[in-house]
């Protein structure tokens, strides 16, 4: 079977001024219907322009795919004009963002929001498309939704504005929905009611949900599958129990690492020396290699493959050579 | 539940009304600017004389006869008549002004503002050349090519005065269009052109209110300044006109000039009043929450 929405070898670039930066490079990923896709890494690693460039939405210029291949049940996007763009957007493959204090415009009332992006796709009349805007409130669990659809963005919390524009979002009924750290502006708490809402959407709408985050816990609750990016490249990439479990790549396995178990009386925090490397400074060799362990002589020189090693698809030599 | 959100808050625009309607020198202007526009509108109805008419003896001082109650001028032409017949052109010039420069310059800095690399130095650069000219001797070339009249005039004072907003314009739509509720937009799937007009253009009104405002007094100075140097309409009476008609016999009779020039300058205050009002209004950092 092919896969919903199916990322192979992309490459993307971006204009700077040191030159043609690659953000990202030979990034394979997919999504299959009613999946949850798990995208994590630190900041930087190229979640977010994956997203964007899911959604055709990466500035161009600077930007520019240079290589690769997205489609969309079969559907070429890379290649796809803007007006077809257009269509797909918020109808097929829609995004939820980081910040929902900024991504909801603040001179409209949020039921006025939902219902154009209702109109946008659907040929309705304002007064039913503010109908079902108050219903979308009501099923992402916002109380009095008839009320609220009449409040401006800042007069909600935080928790509600994000289930606002998961509203927004599933307006259309769309088959992908990117959710780009949909709960890091979010207080603990609400961060829970934010994937149960998730969840339930996707049971209900049966959407496929591709998670960006950092938040390993957020991956072990939501995602089916785990791709760990590093440097604009995917460098592991399996089952989330698999990842979450036995990481095979160094880079994959600080993470976990790097996650501090509650009630294990540790005293130190755990953490992956030194920073991503910049972009512009990439050399032949694996861009983690300045800060892995289990580096030698070939990690300096060749970028290693993401190969499949039973159960995981890695990235790295030494998991290659059995080194540990 | 319902104690989460405060109810009290209404829409942005009804939030800006609150902070106006506290602001004491803004009513004042609004209060003046009505009276202006009460008296220019419906004060023929009370007050008989035709602006133009020769009634009395020239340069008849004020208070001298009670029918004339601001005197006559250098035809002894019927002041009071003049103001109140004068005024309607004066604002209707410097409100069609300001409508034509908000058009021309919040469409050239939206375009070169939302879409940037070369659609934004080809405007930019228009925009420039409009910019060095001297405005009032642009705007005395182009009423002086087309016969001078209401709506040439607007337009002259449109053309030459629009660089500003646009530039303004340009500068509110580089700040929001990188904000996240614009990418969000597009992540909906709408439209360039929707996304100009209803998504950044709401957002970069107050400024361009606040703008527009003064852009009225602005345009009610150059009607008047041009007016004054004879290129006013002859067939209109303006407040303008009147103070261009008399300015030669100002030290034989200060009042036909003097009275239209207070006129001016009250209308051009209350209007800067009610702007900088405005200003404060949509300035989040004076608001209290």
């Amino acid at each position: 079977m092919t896969a919903l929405l199916d990322i192979k070898d992309l490459r993307v670039t971006f204009n700077t001024r040191y030159g043609e930066v690659t953000a990202l490079d030979s990034v394979a990923l997919h999504v299959n219907a009613g999946e949850t896709l798990g995208i994590v890494g630190e900041s930087g690693c190229g979640k977010s322009i994956t997203a964007l460039a899911a959604m055709g939405l990466i500035p161009m210029p600077p930007g520019r795919i240079a290589g690769g291949s997205i489609q969309l049940e079969g559907e070429e996007l890379t290649t796809a004009s803007e007006a077809r763009l257009r269509k797909l957007r918020g109808r097929e493959i829609a995004m939820i963002f980081q910040e929902p204090m900024t991504s909801l415009n603040p001179v409209f009332t949020v039921g006025q929001q939902i219902a154009e992006a209702i109109r946008l796709h659907q040929n309705v009349s304002a007064t039913q498309a503010f109908r079902d805007a108050v219903a979308l409130l009501d099923r992402v669990g916002i109380p009095s939704a008839a009320e609220r659809a009449r409040d401006y963005p800042h007069q909600l919390s935080g928790g509600m504005r994000q289930r606002v524009m998961i509203a927004m979002a599933v307006s259309c009924r769309p088959k992908v929905l990117i959710a780009d750290e949909p709960t890091t502006a979010l207080d603990v708490t609400v961060q829970a009611q934010i994937f149960d809402l998730l969840n339930e959407i996707q049971r209900d709408f049966g959407v496929a949900i591709i998670l960006i985050t950092h938040d390993m816990g957020a991956v072990s609750e939501m995602a089916d599958r785990v791709a760990v990016m590093y440097a604009g490249r995917v460098v592991e990439q399996s089952t989330a129990d698999n990842v979450l479990d036995m990481p095979q790549h160094p880079y994959a396995r600080g993470l976990i690492d790097c996650i501090p178990a509650l009630g294990k009386g540790e005293t130190e925090l755990k953490e992956i020396p030194g920073v991503v490397p910049p972009l512009h400074l990439l050399g032949a060799g694996c861009a983690f290699a300045d800060r892995c362990t289990l580096k030698n002589a070939r990690c300096e020189t060749e970028k290693p493959l993401l190969l499949n090693h039973g159960h995981h698809l890695a990235a790295c030599h030494a998991v290659e050579e059995g080194r540990r | 539940m319902s104690n989460m959100t405060d109810h009290s808050a209404e829409s942005p625009a009804l939030e800006a009304w609150r902070m106006f309607r506290r602001n004491i020198p803004a009513l004042f202007g609004v209060a003046i600017l009505a009276l202006i526009i009460v008296l220019t509108l419906y004060g023929q109805l009370f007050y008989d004389g035709d602006a133009f008419d020769v009634v009395w003896a020239p340069h008849e001082g004020p208070g001298v006869t009670p029918e004339f109650p601001l005197g006559t001028d250098y035809l002894g032409r019927d002041i009071v008549a003049g103001l109140l017949t004068g005024g309607g052109p004066t604002l209707a010039v410097g409100g069609a002004a300001a409508l034509i420069t908000m058009i021309i310059g919040i469409s050239m800095g939206a375009l070169a503002g939302y879409y940037g690399g070369w659609v934004d130095n080809l405007l930019m650069r228009v925009t420039e050349f409009f910019q060095v000219l001297p405005a009032l001797l642009f705007a005395m070339v182009l009423v002086t090519l087309f016969s001078p009249s209401l709506w040439t005039i607007a337009i002259a004072i449109g053309v030459v005065s629009w660089p500003q907003t646009a530039r303004l314009t340009r500068a509110e739509f580089l700040k929001i269009k990188e904000l996240e509720y614009v990418t969000a937009a597009r992540a909906i799937g709408a439209r360039n052109s929707r996304i100009i007009w209803k998504v950044i253009l709401p957002n970069a009104m107050p400024p361009l209110i606040v703008s527009a405002t003064l852009t009225i007094g602005v345009a009610i100075l150059f009607e008047a300044g041009l007016s004054f140097l004879g290129l006013g309409d002859p067939n209109v009476m303006s407040w303008g006109l009147m103070i261009g008609a008399n300015r030669e016999y100002i030290l034989d009779a200060w009042w036909p000039v003097t009275f239209p020039g207070l006129a001016i300058f009250f209308t051009v205050f209350a209007v800067s009043l009610i702007g900088d009002g405005l200003n404060d209004a949509f300035n989040p950092k004076l608001r209290e929450r």
